[in-house]
């Protein structure tokens, strides 16, 4: 039961972490129909800015996950006005080719600026060491992971449905002539959407620093974890995310667990499955035009 | 036909380092012939490219020292470094370069073993040496071994010999492992039980295992899984970012407090101790290829006090095993008296050099350098160094841990 209920955490603040980064994904994707490959780099950014604010500038865990953030945001409005807004009405694969593109060179940037060793942050002494759940013996930080995600899940869903910003976004998305017509400045919008789902991933980064040692390259490992959840949970779907991102960390805190030998392939035989099965993911709408 | 006239580069390519080290400034009698000319291969790319920059730090001090006294057989020597990309195919078109476009005399590098596994046997229709001096296979200088193929650096029969006189010391007997999921962490775990075994016949080699993959975040659920087999021993072979990751998780986990002692082959080295600092557990047996603080003579006391006056940090092993390297060809291309690669392969069998870990000699049975490992017990955090220190710590003698060539699968 103890150890049920270890696996069934781990699987939580994995799931919740994966779906941070996965949502935002989703979110650009949804608005912008641009699957941005660029989407782990700016999680690593994320890492990298808390990291220096921390390190460098003396500043707490708390002041860095607000700062970090929002200078990845900054970041992110400089790549949609310079480099994507000029690929929007091309082929989807150039946003793809440039959007892999900035991955490649945010990546060699944080490799020049920090170097290629591995940097470790601490936690918060707020939430360093374990707490007892249920008999079990897990690190506070992880609940925290969990928290957030909760958190973030919430205040997504209410801004999506709950306020006029988000109807505003979602009329942009859903047909972006009509929208302009109606008053609604939609490059502003295009604008502060994907330096929204930057901000998110930001977050997912600033988050993870703490018991993720960071590294160049820690962006790629992510973004295909959440391109597993995407495929799984299906494309553009918000509830998929979320249950694509509770599969994968399920594979991966009781696979680890229980099924040691295999965890290696679990996660692709779990993206086969739904591809097989159901291509457009669990809950996904099929490919929006 | 041949891959290196493939003109579409592969994104991954484009950031390539070319780095050409040319002590031309330094040298105050450059001399009208060619300069010899290394050709090295390391990981420059993605997450474990740290220790690429070590390599490439190692050769560079050495390179300068030697150009700065006179250079190899009064020429100049230079080094053109590559990115293995850690995958075998990219490693060997990398070396197919060097050899056919750059024309070095011969080759050094490899991290990973199952690169060093591709690179290898592809090695001879190259016509250069290559002195291996990071990837640990036994492998490469056991079955796969060949007369081009030399190794300089500690591999893991070596070092799981010397980490199975440290566990039989401990006196723990049921042990079980957490390493990476690939040919390195299983044959870590192998080598290890049945040298165990032949120390102590008693022990126990538990089923229960755990092998997360190369590159896994979360080691939790693999944390938790070794805990509650309740071993009395854990052996544990993972390395780089993924030892710094599992052990801030392992630490928040409680699992240094445990009952049972650990031994991390790979624990030793630097900057996996220089970026945990205070975090990384205190009493812990770490081994490590080189540990700059073990060796007394006069080529480490040089090399540690140019190395950290040059980059600020005391040297890894891998900055060690690349400074060697650049130093066992001087010592090939004095005996030899030439750069002709044939002469060079031929003069590194059998040589001794000196290296910062001490004399070394390339075995002529198997081309692997009889060497030990340094394993310790994590101490006190140094000021100077910015990491634990070793204590206590012993350094297995090459002669001891290096097991028979008629026991390496290697006929030459």
């Amino acid at each position: 039961m103890q150890s049920f209920i270890a696996a069934l955490l781990n699987s939580l603040d994995i799931a919740l972490l994966l779906f941070v980064i996965a949502v935002g994904l989703n979110i650009i994707f949804g608005v912008l129909n641009v699957i941005n490959f660029a989407h782990g780099a700016l999680y690593m950014l994320g890492a990298y800015f808390a990291y220096t604010a921390m390190g460098l500038l003396g500043l707490s865990f708390w002041l860095a996950l607000v700062v970090a953030p929002l200078l990845v945001a900054v970041v992110a409005v400089a790549i949609e006005r310079l480099m994507l807004r000029t690929v929007y009405d091309r082929h989807i694969t150039d946003s793809l080719l440039l959007t892999f593109a900035l991955l490649l060179i945010i990546d060699e940037s944080v490799r020049m600026i920090w170097g290629p060793s591995i940097q470790v942050v601490n936690p918060p002494a707020l939430l360093a060491g374990t707490v007892s759940v249920f008999g079990v013996n897990y690190p506070l930080y992880g609940l925290f992971v969990i928290a957030v995600g909760l958190a973030m899940m919430l205040g997504l869903w209410l801004l999506f449905t709950r306020t006029r910003l988000g109807r505003i976004v979602r009329a942009a998305a859903l047909d972006r002539e009509m929208a302009q017509t109606l008053g609604i400045n939609v490059p502003l919008v295009i604008t502060g959407v994907f330096a929204f789902g930057a901000w998110i991933a930001a977050v997912g980064g600033v988050v993870a620093a703490p018991m993720r040692a960071i590294g160049p390259a820690m962006g790629e490992k992510i973004i295909i974890e959440s391109f597993i959840v995407v495929v799984i949970g299906g494309l553009g779907s918000f509830p998929g995310t979320l249950l694509g991102a509770l599969v994968l960390g399920g594979i991966h805190g009781f696979g680890g667990r229980f099924l040691p030998e295999i965890n290696l392939v679990l996660p692709y035989i779990g993206m086969a499955l739904v591809l097989l099965l159901k291509p457009q993911g669990l809950m996904g709408k099929g490919a929006s035009a | 036909m041949s891959n290196q006239t493939r003109t579409i580069p592969r994104p991954r390519r484009l950031c390539t380092a070319v780095c050409l080290a040319l002590g031309l400034g330094v040298a105050g009698s450059a001399t009208a012939q060619e300069p010899v000319r290394i050709g090295a291969i390391y990981i420059m790319s993605g997450s474990p490219s740290v220790y690429g920059q070590f390599a490439q730090q190692g050769m560079q001090l050495a390179v300068d020292e030697i150009n700065e006294a006179g250079g190899i057989l009064d020429r100049q020597v230079e080094f053109v470094l590559e990115d293995s990309q850690i995958k075998a195919d990219a490693a060997i078109q990398a070396a197919r370069k060097l050899v056919y476009s750059e024309q070095v005399h011969g080759l050094m590098g490899l991290d990973s073993s199952g690169v060093a596994t591709g690179v290898v046997p592809v090695v001879p229709e190259l016509k250069r040496p290559f002195i291996i001096t990071h990837a640990a296979t036994p492998d490469v200088t056991g079955k796969l071994c060949n007369r081009y193929t030399y190794r300089l650096s500690v591999n893991i029969s070596q070092n799981t010999r010397a980490a199975a006189e440290i566990a039989a010391e401990t006196g723990a007997r049921r042990w079980t492992t957490i390493g990476p999921d690939y040919a390195f962490g299983h044959q870590s775990w192998e080598f290890f039980g049945d040298y165990l075994k032949e120390l102590d016949p008693e022990v126990e080699l538990m089923e229960r295992t755990a092998f997360p993959r190369f590159g896994n975040e979360d080691f939790t659920p693999f944390i938790n899984n070794v805990m509650d087999a309740e071993p009395e021993g854990v052996l544990v072979s993972l390395w780089g970012g993924d030892l710094v990751n599992f052990i801030r998780q392992a630490n928040n986990l409680g699992f240094f407090e445990q009952d049972f002692e650990v031994l991390m082959t790979l624990g030793g080295a630097t900057e996996v101790m220089s970026a945990l600092g205070e975090d990384m557990p205190e009493g812990i047996w770490v081994g490590t290829r080189y540990w700059f603080a073990a060796h007394e003579n006069a080529t480490n006391d040089a090399f540690v006090s140019a190395y950290m006056e040059r980059f600020g940090n005391p040297p890894s092993y891998n900055a060690q095993g690349a400074y060697a390297g650049i130093y066992a060809y001087k010592a090939a291309i004095e005996e030899a008296g030439s750069t002709d690669p044939e002469a060079i392969t031929d003069a590194l069998s059998g040589l001794t050099f000196q290296a910062p870990n001490g004399p070394l000699t390339f075995r002529e049975g198997d081309h692997q350098a009889v060497v030990g490992p340094t394993w310790g017990q994590t101490a006190e955090v140094s000021d100077e160094y910015g990491v634990r220190m070793l204590d206590p710590m012993k350094t297995f003698d090459g002669d001891l841990v290096t097991p028979d060539v008629s026991e390496t699968g290697c006929s030459l």
